[in-house]
């Protein structure tokens, strides 16, 4: 408690003295225009050829965003105070109410940090990246920033402007980069998340104009409006829809199979890292956080739709005889776990979700790159078409090992806490009556035990055996090259540092969501049509206390 | 230097280090490590001696009356709870600790010699420290929580190791099954250690346990549910300690290399299930009902494994299906109350089954020399036979491993089988007839093992034998039928790296068992002094020797029928049962349908069931999709305007959308 109050004081030293110059430096909006700014310089780069200056620039532009990103953290972010903080506000439009307002509160600031991680990393996926590589890479950087953007902003409408921005480069990286079926996958796309995305520009509108003549759209005045129930509900429903989409929920995931099926690697792990987690940030955000009363409502089929996607999706992995869509179905069946978090009305739940979102951001892109990397040796994605590979890549096998590992869950790595938080956090939850938890709980640990039948027959079916001869024959299969090597190792480093001790990161978010789920718990209390208190007499139930 | 016992968390620490540190040179510098095999292994198993001299003092420690130590750390947290970490260190975890490092150490040992062609060495010890360090973190884990990690952590190792050759299909499968099944256990474990924390708002043993006995009697908790959960953290023991049904990948595991099945599928990991069923005595203590279940499963258990081990020809699957009947034995002394019994069963287990094991891979190493390296023929037992002359080490202490499985006093198997059947004696009458009988099995199946093995004339040069056994388990050798006619090697006496680990554990195999005398029991009087006591005091040599002399009896006429069937051949068992109860027979070859179930429901039937969520998946729900999306396309001119103003299009739905939204909010003011 008292090193707890002296690390409080010395905190606000450092920010009152020798921090002010550091603390007033714009960090989220130079982490947003600069890699955005540096894109448009790449198009008067001078070589023509395989693009191999462009990609030491795109690299270092990744790195230094990273960089700026890691400062922003140390230099302005207290990780005690529950509010938004880095903020910064610029009237944009103000006849329309549109506000340059960005900041970051405990939820958005591990996820702008894991924007710019996985972003360099993906960089360094793309070297071997030879055609139109100027293009591509212009639009990883601008992807980049539109992406901390959507952490980053604290203004609804700019938030759906970033939502916007980060679909073109999305669209045209897999519609020239893709596969085979890259135009219907990328058409898919584009009609799925654009068109659900009108929810998001819809509600937006309706919640700035609710209540006053002059529009509004920044969140910290969102927060304090007052909602009706029956608006919050038409609002919840639309944003769940958008959101949903994007995260993705059973039934409207389809066209992650596709776009996941036919991306390169690179853009792969963007996907897979950062793109779905912006779906489970605005559940957070927007549902959970603005729209209490109808989260008060909603949370159960959250939960309920949390379980499907668990089961649904583990099982379709284990039928997918595809390597790329198998992993795609298997990161639906974790997001899962996000949907049953953010459901929990618990603040250990609540945290959980916020976890899994980082650690499958990690462990996810991982994965795929991993699978890109197969791919350039195999030429092939059928797993009846490999097998025995692991005479000849050892060290493959040995990475694609510790990464499956880490996505069944295997404690001492990042997954294992997260799910373990949510499921704890839920069961301890008395919001919900018993016999609810108890099924719901147990139906979600079904997938602990289908987790590892499709991630295991999967390993067993690419490396276990006898070597394919035909494989071997027609195919160079050289091992893992140091570069790959990196890019796994820098993943599972934070995968392991997590898993071992969650504080962590966990710390850093954790006020936040206390107020978040203290916010929502309120809106519960006060609605006594949907209270089951369930076991009064038998665990007297503790609101977190902050 | 501090006392071990407050540095108990070092212990599994060094292994880890060691694992870490060659880990990383195997994916960095791969070439160059695996040239250092001699180096990496003498390191690793330094590091392991490091824990195992820790173990030891800490052990010495707690004898000479050290309390037990324990000590935490926040290791997550939010809102109100929080998730502690740390280590215990009490008389039982001493005592497991002492055994694990040197079994351990032992089998790092025996692998050198065993393991010293194969081009996986290095990696191999890896994942020997690796396991060594999770089992140990297992045996200190202070609450639930920390032992289903290390629990998942050992289940893992068990699946890189039951995988260690992994071009062959037969590991690969096992090595899935076995993660697989446990994951199954692990359901159950998970869910109850989740339902234990909502009821007592903890995860430590004790507290768990008087706070359901209080909620309980304060009626705040209804008994099922207790029991309920109480049965739900069992699955997790049933799965790891191999208890029917969920025994079915311990006799599949046997796939991995000879020294991984005496140390993780015989003497360690498989105890870890008794070891929790013990930490959570006071917990099962409170209900009866799932002291009986714990029982009735363990009996089962007990009685199937020694049937199945009846009639088994592979070597290694013999003793499996034997490790399978002794688990149950432990199972059993669990659920008649008498933990201590069952770790004691444990230990001298351990000691003499890590052993045997080891001895079957001394043989199996040679055989190999004849054979050739299919599993099929090396651990055939119809192709081995009188080895005694050319490997006396082996056969002896292999000797001295079957007598003390069986119960001849005064070996270590003797004391600790008849504390148990004499506790079941007490608690249910008609386990203890159903474990005695199964001790008469034990001592027939483990002499026939030693007979067919040892005794007798070599039958290895057999071709039309070999080709018999290659056809039956369907194995074509193209390839290798080359290799087989070279092979002229000969059996001969394994290296001092395999015998000296044998010849240590014969000692303890022998000796062991006087520690728990039922009059003067040292190791009861260290885990529990009171209880101690009043065994002393409560025993009678009137009760003690009739119950003994049956045991005894049952054994020596197990052991008898084997000698008359395989060492002097004036039985033929085949005549005389198989071929009479053809069906028994049948049931038993094919280890009670059991396998075959397991494959047919729950494989056949999960993949079926995946594939036609995957085809509801792919035709209905992105068929809904992918018709909406024809239907729009077909609607003539819409067509247009989507391919070429995608831009228009869409504004003019937002512009639509807004101005509907004014619409009706300007109506509603």
């Amino acid at each position: 408690m008292i090193n707890y109050c002296l690390s409080h004081v010395l905190d606000f030293k450092t920010i009152g003295t020798v921090g002010v110059s550091l603390s007033n430096f714009p960090w989220l909006s130079v982490s947003i225009l600069f890699p955005i700014i540096s894109a448009f310089v790449i198009p008067f780069f001078p070589d023509k050829g395989e693009g191999k200056e462009v990609r030491w620039f795109a690299l270092i532009v990744s790195l230094i965003t990273f960089l700026i990103t890691v400062g922003a953290y140390i230099n302005g972010f207290n990780v005690n105070d529950d509010g938004v903080q880095l903020k910064e506000s610029v009237n944009w439009l103000p006849s329309i109410g549109l506000t340059w307002a960005v900041g970051a509160d405990g939820i958005s600031m591990p996820l702008i940090l894991l924007t710019s991680f996985i972003t360099s990393l993906a960089v360094l996926a793309a070297w071997p990246v030879s055609f139109k590589p100027k293009l591509f890479f212009f639009l990883i950087l601008a992807m980049d920033g539109g992406q901390i953007a959507v952490f980053a902003v604290q203004d609804m409408l700019l938030f759906f402007l970033a939502w916007e921005l980060e679909l073109l480069p999305v669209y045209l990286l897999l519609a020239i980069w893709g596969g085979k079926k890259r135009q219907y996958a990328a058409t898919k796309f584009i009609i799925y998340t654009a068109g659900s995305s009108i929810f998001i520009l819809l509600a937006a509108l309706a919640m700035g104009f609710y209540g006053g003549n002059i529009p509004n759209f920044e969140f910290t005045h969102l927060a304090q409006t007052e909602f009706s129930q029956g608006f919050q509900i038409l609002c919840y429903a639309g944003l769940l829809i958008a959101f949903g989409v994007k995260l993705p929920i059973v039934p409207l995931h389809t066209w992650l199979p596709d776009a996941h099926g036919e991306a390169t690697a690179p853009v792969h792990m963007l996907l897979a890292g950062i793109l779905l987690k912006m779906g489970g940030y605005a559940l957070l955000r927007f549902n959970a956080q603005l729209l209490p009363l109808a989260h008060a409502q909603f949370a159960p089929l959250l939960v309920v739709l949390g379980v499907v996607n668990i089961i649904y999706a583990a099982l379709t992995s284990f039928a997918q005889r595809n390597l790329k869509r198998k992993i795609a179905y298997s990161s639906i069946s974790h997001m899962g776990f996000v949907l049953i978090g953010i459901g929990s009305f618990s603040s250990l739940g609540t945290s959980g979700a916020m976890l899994q979102m980082v650690s499958h951001g990690l462990i996810g892109a991982s994965l795929f790159f991993l699978v890109g990397a197969t791919y350039d040796r195999t030429k092939t994605l059928k797993l009846d078409e490999m097998g025995g590979v692991g005479q000849k890549m050892r060290i493959m096998f040995a990475l694609w090992t510790a990464c499956s590992l880490a996505s069944l869950a295997l404690p001492g790595m990042s997954g294992f806490v997260s799910e373990l938080m949510v499921f704890t956090g839920f069961v301890t939850d008395e919001v919900y009556t018993l016999p609810f938890r108890v099924i719901m709980a147990s139906l979600a640990a079904i997938g602990v035990v289908l987790t590892p039948i499709y991630l295991l027959s999967m390993l067993r079916e690419i490396f276990f055996g006898k070597e394919n001869l035909k494989l071997i024959e027609e195919r160079n299969l050289i091992d893992a090259e140091p570069r790959e090597i990196y890019i796994i190792g820098c993943l599972l480093l934070p995968i392991l540092g997590i898993g071992l001790y969650p504080r962590l990161v966990t710390d850093s978010y954790l006020p936040s969501i206390n107020s978040l789920v203290d916010r929502d718990l309120n809106a519960v209390r006060s609605s006594t049509k949907y209270i089951n208190f369930a076991n009064n007499d038998s665990v007297p139930f503790k609101a977190p206390s902050i | 230097m501090p006392q071990a016992s407050e540095i108990a968390w070092l212990i599994p620490v060094f292994p880890l280090i060691g694992a870490v540190l060659s880990g990383l040179g195997l994916i960095s510098l791969n070439k160059e490590i695996n040239k250092l095999r001699e180096v990496v292994s003498i390191s690793l198993i330094s590091f392991v001696g490091i824990s195992a001299v820790l173990s030891y003092k800490a052990l010495y420690e707690q004898i000479s009356g050290y309390s037990a130590v324990e000590k935490l750390f926040v290791w997550a947290s939010a809102g109100d709870f929080q998730i502690p970490m740390g280590f215990i260190l009490d008389p039982l975890g001493s005592v497991m600790l002492a055994l694990v490092t040197t079994i351990t150490l032992l089998v790092m040992i025996y692998s050198h010699g065993y393991m010293a062609h194969d081009k996986g060495y290095v990696r191999f010890f890896t994942y020997l420290a690796l396991f060594s360090s999770s089992m140990l973190g297992l045996i200190i884990s202070p609450n639930l929580l920390e032992i289903y990690v290390f629990w998942e952590l050992v289940g893992m190792c068990s699946y890189l190791l039951v995988g260690f050759w992994y071009d062959r299909d037969g590991a690969a499968h096992a090595a899935q099954k076995a993660f697989v099944v446990n994951r199954v256990g692990d359901f159950g474990l998970l869910l109850g250690i989740l339902g234990l924390f909502w009821a007592t708002k903890s995860f430590d043993f004790n507290e768990i346990a008087s706070e359901i006995s209080h909620s309980i009697a304060s009626n705040n908790l209804p008994p099922w549910a207790g029991l309920l959960l109480c049965f739900l953290v069992f699955l997790g023991p049933m799965a790891k300690s191999a208890q029917f049904p969920l025994h079915v990948w311990l006799p599949d595991a046997m796939e991995g290399p000879t020294p991984i099945s005496a140390l993780i599928h015989a003497a360690t990991m498989v105890a870890a299930g008794v070891f929790l069923v013990a930490r959570l005595e006071p917990l099962y203590s409170i209900f009866p009902n799932i002291q009986l279940i714990i029982a009735l499963v363990g009996t089962i258990t007990c009685f199937l494994g020694a049937s199945i081990a009846l009639t088994q020809m592979d070597l290694k699957k013999g003793l499996a299906y034997s490790t399978v009947s002794q688990l149950g034995y432990m199972m059993l002394a669990m659920g008649c109350g008498a933990p201590l019994a069952g770790i004691f069963h444990l230990i001298t287990h351990a000691c003499f089954k890590a052993m045997l094991f080891l001895g079957s891979g001394s043989v199996i190493h040679s055989m190999e020399e004849v054979v050739g390296h299919q599993p099929v023929l090396a651990q055939d037992m119809r192709l081995m036979g009188g080895l005694r002359k050319k490997m006396p080490i082996t056969s002896t202490t292999f000797l001295i491993g079957c007598i003390a499985i069986s119960g001849i006093p005064p070996l270590a198997g003797f004391w600790s089988k008849d504390e148990i059947l004499a506790n079941a004696f007490i608690s249910f009458p008609i386990f203890w007839f159903i474990g005695f009988i199964t001790a008469g099995m034990t001592a027939f199946y483990m002499f026939r093992l030693y007979f067919l093995t040892f005794e007798g004339n070599f039958r290895g040069n057999d071709k039309d034998l070999q080709n018999q056994l290659l056809s039956d388990a369907n194995i074509v050798l193209e390839e290798e039928n080359n290799e087989l006619d070279h092979n002229h090697g000969a059996i001969h006496e394994s290296p001092w790296s395999m015998t000296f680990p044998l010849i240590f554990l014969a000692v303890p195999s022998i000796f062991i068992g006087f520690l728990g005398v039922p009059w003067d029991s040292k190791f009861v009087g260290l885990l529990n002094p009171s209880e101690a006591l009043l065994m002393a005091q409560s025993f009678e040599l009137n009760e003690f020797l009739p119950l003994a002399i049956c045991s005894v009896l049952v054994s020596s006429a197990g052991i008898s029928v084997a000698f008359f069937a395989y060492y002097l051949n004036k039985i033929d068992l085949n005549q005389l049962f198989a071929s009479k109860f053809p069906s028994l027979n049948k049931f038993l070859v094919n280890k009670w349908y059991l396998d075959i179930i397991n494959e047919k429901i729950f494989v056949k039937g999960s993949r079926r069931l995946a594939k036609e969520v995957l085809e509801v998946d792919s035709k209905v729900v992105d068929g809904v999709v992918n018709l909406t999306g024809l239907v729009t396309l077909g609607s003539g001119e819409g067509l247009k305007y989507f391919e070429t103003g995608r831009a228009q299009f869409y504004a003019l739905i937002v512009f639509g959308g807004v101005l509907l939204l004014v619409a009706i909010f300007g109506l509603q003011s």
